[in-house]
């Protein structure tokens, strides 16, 4: 049986080579919603593609934004798909590491009230 | 299906955010109390392999694509619906905070959709169907399946509420986009389990005991 640490560490490398492939082949089609949203606009046939120039109208009066360091998963169109691996490499292994740290946090929480039982 | 901030008014956006606490401070509770120490090495793969799968926009015809969004495959694996919530809401925020991909006023509803939906569709379609079935493919594919159509639906009437969609329309255009997106989901998530299940046999705990001679 795989030990802990081949385990996280073949885990991560599946993960980095799902996302390094994604960017390369990722679909550039809207998504579930963002497709729902132009065909609620007109400008999208329910089954059919989506045209060339179809911008999603967003009504953002009164409504927050906010500008991300990375939006779209790219360092902006000079770094290209380069910007686009790294990127995703470290929302990977940010996701990792949050997920681990708060999860690991909590137990050591835990431990000193589990003594005391 | 990341709601962006432009689709939701803010205050529509705090309930939803006031309700995605509540489920949170349970995934929370559950990670500390109900999550053993030896699965931690699983859940934090999980995570990475979610965020991963979730970058991958996959082509699904009529001009659509759509991503995979795990949160089945959390519940499942780990044997609780709260393994998802816990998992994806730590997902959604890097996604939103990093990268832009779904609004912060509206993370809260993505919480809710993705994690908490997701986790308690996939996590008790699995329980039932295993239940009926007794094939653990059948039932992994069938609750992945629902647990992206489901949210999708949701979704699509909270689209409604925030009055970004028309009701019907919203609802026929998530439906059909989703259930395409959850064949998908499906194979991948019966797929992932088989795979994690073979490595690391003792990390995996449905729940449901494996019948006799399957």
């Amino acid at each position: 049986m795989m030990d802990n640490k081949t385990f996280i560490l073949a885990g991560i490398v599946i993960a980095l080579l799902i996302g390094g492939v994604a960017v390369f082949f990722a679909s550039g089609d809207p998504d579930g919603l963002e497709s729902t949203a132009l065909v609620v606009q007109g400008q999208k046939e329910l089954t059919g593609s989506t045209p060339e120039g179809a911008e999603i109208h967003e009504d953002l009066t009164g409504k927050f934004s906010y500008e991300s360091p990375m939006p779209d998963y790219s360092l902006g169109e000079s770094m290209g798909s380069t910007g686009g691996i790294v990127a995703i490499a470290v929302g990977t292994i940010l996701a990792f590491l949050v997920v681990l740290g708060l999860a690991y946090g909590l137990k050591l929480i835990n431990k000193p009230a589990k003594q005391n039982q | 299906m990341h709601i962006p901030d432009a689709f939701i008014p803010i205050w529509q956006g705090a309930i939803y955010w006031i309700i995605a606490l509540v489920f949170v401070a349970l995934a929370l509770r559950w990670a500390r109390n109900e999550m053993s120490e030896e699965k931690l090495p699983l859940v934090a793969v999980l995570a990475a392999g979610i965020f991963a799968l979730q970058s991958f926009n996959l082509p699904v015809s009529m001009g659509t694509s759509g991503h995979l969004v795990g949160g089945a495959l959390a519940a499942i694996i780990l044997g609780s619906p709260f393994a998802a919530i816990f998992i994806l809401t730590l997902v959604l925020i890097v996604q939103a905070i990093l990268f832009g991909d779904g609004g912060i006023t509206v993370l809260g509803a993505n919480i809710i959709n993705m994690g908490v939906i997701g986790g308690f569709v996939g996590f008790y379609t699995f329980r039932g169907l295993m239940g009926v079935t007794k094939s653990m493919p059948v039932s992994v594919f069938f609750a992945a399946w629902l647990a992206c159509l489901i949210p999708a639906l949701a979704c699509a009437v909270e689209m409604y509420v925030a009055g970004t969609f028309p009701l019907i329309e919203g609802l026929v255009a998530m439906g059909i986009y989703h259930a395409i997106i959850g064949i998908i989901e499906g194979f991948v998530t019966v797929a992932v389990i088989y795979l994690i299940t073979t490595a690391r046999p003792d990390l995996v705990d449905t729940g449901v005991k494996a019948p006799a001679g399957a």
